[in-house]
């Protein structure tokens, strides 16, 4: 009897798919070519099945585009190494309808919404169209120089008049929608940038700030963030969530970070990571230390990537990477990046739309270029930046921190920090009757 | 004479008799002593429990120290103080209490919270970086935790990673193929010194003994037409097996019972 119990159990295991598969991370612009290079790479390797008898069941092969339910997932991901394609709704539907093409699905209250939505649509291109017209006139008009600033604000409100109707005419386009979804968006359209900013800020960023509020890096590092920009972090090759103790092995290496901006164009930031829980014992307090401190690095909606041990030495790199590591007794150390965006450029004529940091002047000056005692503040203050992003992981000491510490020239990695004993207050001594 | 009988019954009910009469109520109970011996007006009336504050704003406490106790949060734990589980506010770090309010953290709350010198006062100044006791001496370690082995570093091949302690050599025994067992088990030496297989090793086992079956071209399953949601298979297959271990439970007694003969 408990042999037969624990084979149900055993039964349920064999089913489990954790180990046998790690999911493809499904980044905005990715399509769906992952998946059909694994559906390739498998079906070619497939072992040859077990000889067919009367009691070996045979398994059904199954099309990833209309499995609906858990059991049939669940087989064509186990037999098959293929997961589905879409959502479960929409693979139920693709089942049962023939292959009809969305937008001439048969149904007439759809059809319906569908031209009042694209007459809507042509509305607000006939609106877009005017609004271009109307931004040309106004650049091409002479105004007196002192109402050169009015003419300024003028264009920049019609600019992003503009913008906005750009959005409304996709907004309800259940295709654009459907593409997003999918993670085959276009980034360079405002509209997909719009969709996915919405999405950042709906979970993630949420959880960004809390952790970043309840850590209180917000008010030790700068006083104050307001988080635009979404980051990604991962160390040899494995992903970081916000605030995760970091191995200090791990954090040996420059890590990997995806920078992802939600409004158009180039632009350079530079990236610090600072350490605020530095012991120090003369002080009884904590110091600051900087281990990476770089610049001008051009990130765009579309091109994200930044390996921060693969920037330039001349022009990027003030600080290279100094690895993580907290010492024995220490409490862990925060270490909390920032993304900082370098001001923009004055004069129009210079070639990208953001001033570059003059790496190699803030090297010679040597304000900035001690670690210990690094003052961010005061970095962004000087240089005009303006925090834009934020991340956060944790490191302490660990099996491998000294020898991390001893290949990185670190001293003190044979340091312990024990508690101090604090003296008891003196209390007045009672009768000895009171203390039986 | 039958419909007097009928009358007498039908009247029965109504004659005031000296029988006793099960429809009359049950006459209460009722003691002397009056409620006011339960817990009416007790609860206001028992030894004082000494609530209140044990440190005044300014006295320097040291960590554990109470500095107020409370029914309930009239005071919460503000900057580097706790609060116990009957809700008393302590003291963290050694330092100088300070009782005060904090619209920033919460519009109506009081806080008790400790300075570390008589000149700061709390709350303290919005987005500035906070003041942080450490409480730590540093020592030197007696034996180094690591043999300086400056090995290369692990190189920019970000998938060279290797875990941080080196693996155990473990120690194997092979056991030959038995009927229960064709393939031999392999027991390595797991942590508590116990020979055994992996918990995985053991989940798998019934699949890796049909999938050899199934190589062979026999099976190890009892019911093998067995279909999920299938209750009539099910009942089947369990009937199967309710028989097969009353034929094996059976041989068993047989056993038993022969020997005891003997």
């Amino acid at each position: 009897m408990a042999l037969d119990r624990s084979a149900g159990r055993l039964a349920r295991c064999i089913k489990c798919t954790r180990h046998d598969r790690i999911l493809p991370i499904r980044t905005f612009t990715t399509s769906a070519a992952s998946r059909l290079e694994v559906q390739e790479t498998q079906t070619s390797s497939d072992a040859p099945p077990p000889p067919a008898t009367a009691d070996a069941p045979k398994p059904k092969l199954r099309d990833p585009n209309t499995v609906s339910t858990r059991a049939a997932e669940q087989q064509l991901i186990q037999h098959q190494r293929i997961t589905p394609v879409g959502s479960r709704r929409r693979r139920a539907a693709i089942a049962s309808t023939s292959n009809i093409p969305f937008s001439e699905l048969p149904y007439q209250c759809f059809q319906e919404a569908r031209a009042l939505l694209q007459a809507d649509r042509k509305e607000k291109l006939e609106v877009i169209r005017a609004q271009r017209e109307r931004i040309e006139r106004l650049k091409a008009k002479d105004v007196a120089p002192q109402d050169e600033a009015h003419k300024e604000k003028r264009l920049v409100d019609m600019r992003r008049k503009l913008e906005e109707q750009k959005i409304l005419a996709d907004i309800n386009d259940p295709v654009v929608k459907r593409k997003f979804e999918d993670g085959e968006g276009d980034l360079t359209k405002p509209i997909y940038r719009l969709l996915a900013d919405r999405q950042w800020r709906s979970y993630r960023r949420t959880l960004l700030l809390q952790r970043i509020t309840q850590m209180n890096v917000v008010p030790d590092v700068l006083p104050a963030i307001d988080s635009v920009i979404s980051t990604t972090l991962s160390f040899a090759g494995k992903r970081v969530q916000h605030g995760d103790f970091v191995d200090s092995l791990m954090s040996e290496q420059a890590p990997i970070m995806q920078i992802q901006p939600y409004d158009k164009g180039k632009r350079l930031y530079t990236v610090v990571v600072v350490n605020p829980d530095v012991p120090n014992v003369e002080k009884d307090a904590f110091d600051y230390r900087c281990h990476f401190l770089a610049s001008n690095i051009e990130i765009s909606p579309i091109d994200t990537r930044v390996h921060l041990g693969r920037l330039s030495e001349e022009s990027q790199v003030i600080l290279p990477w100094l690895p993580a590591y907290g010492q024995k007794g220490a409490p862990y150390q925060r270490m909390s990046i920032f993304v900082l965006e370098q001001p923009k450029s004055d004069d129009p004529s210079s070639g990208s739309s953001h001033q570059t940091l003059d790496v190699a002047a803030v090297k010679e000056t040597g304000r900035y270029t001690q670690r210990h005692g690094f003052n961010l503040r005061s970095f962004v203050d000087k240089h005009l930046l303006k925090p834009v992003g934020v991340d956060l992981f944790r490191t302490q000491w660990d099996e491998g921190t000294a020898a991390v510490m001893q290949r990185a020239g670190i001293i003190g990695w044979d340091v312990e920090f024990k508690r101090k004993r604090v003296e008891p207050l003196p209390y007045r001594r009672m009768d000895s009757v009171r203390y039986r | 004479m039958a419909t007097l009988a009928c009358l007498e019954s039908a009247l029965s009910s109504l004659r005031i008799t000296n029988k006793p009469a099960a429809s009359l109520p049950r006459i209460t109970l009722r003691n002397a002593s009056h409620q006011a011996q339960g817990r009416a007006n007790k609860a206001k009336q028992g030894p004082g429990k000494r609530l209140g504050a044990k440190k005044t704003g300014g006295e320097y406490v040291i960590p554990g120290n109470i500095i107020f106790k409370q029914r309930g949060t009239l005071w919460f734990a503000g900057d580097n103080c706790f609060m116990g589980r009957d809700h008393t506010i302590h003291a963290g770090v050694p330092g100088y209490v300070r009782y005060y309010r904090d619209p920033a953290r919460h519009p109506t709350r009081k806080f008790i919270g400790i300075v570390f010198q008589k000149d700061q006062s709390l709350p303290q100044p919005t987005h500035a970086a906070r003041r942080r006791h450490l409480g730590l001496l540093a020592y030197q370690m007696p034996e180094p935790v690591v043999e300086a082995e400056i090995e290369e570093p692990l190189g920019s091949g970000l998938t060279s990673y290797q875990p941080p302690s080196a693996p155990r050599q473990p120690t194997t025994i092979n056991l030959k193929p038995t009927t229960n067992n064709p393939q031999g088990l392999q027991l390595t030496l797991r942590p508590g010194y116990q020979y055994r297989q992996s918990n995985y090793e053991i989940g798998r086992s019934a699949e890796r003994k049909e999938a050899a079956a199934q190589a062979k071209g026999k099976t190890t399953r009892a019911y093998n037409d067995y279909k999920p949601g299938d209750r009539f298979a099910a009942w089947r297959k369990s009937a199967l097996r309710i028989a097969r271990n009353n034929e094996r439970k059976a041989m068993g007694r047989g056993n038993k019972g022969a020997k005891a003969k003997k």
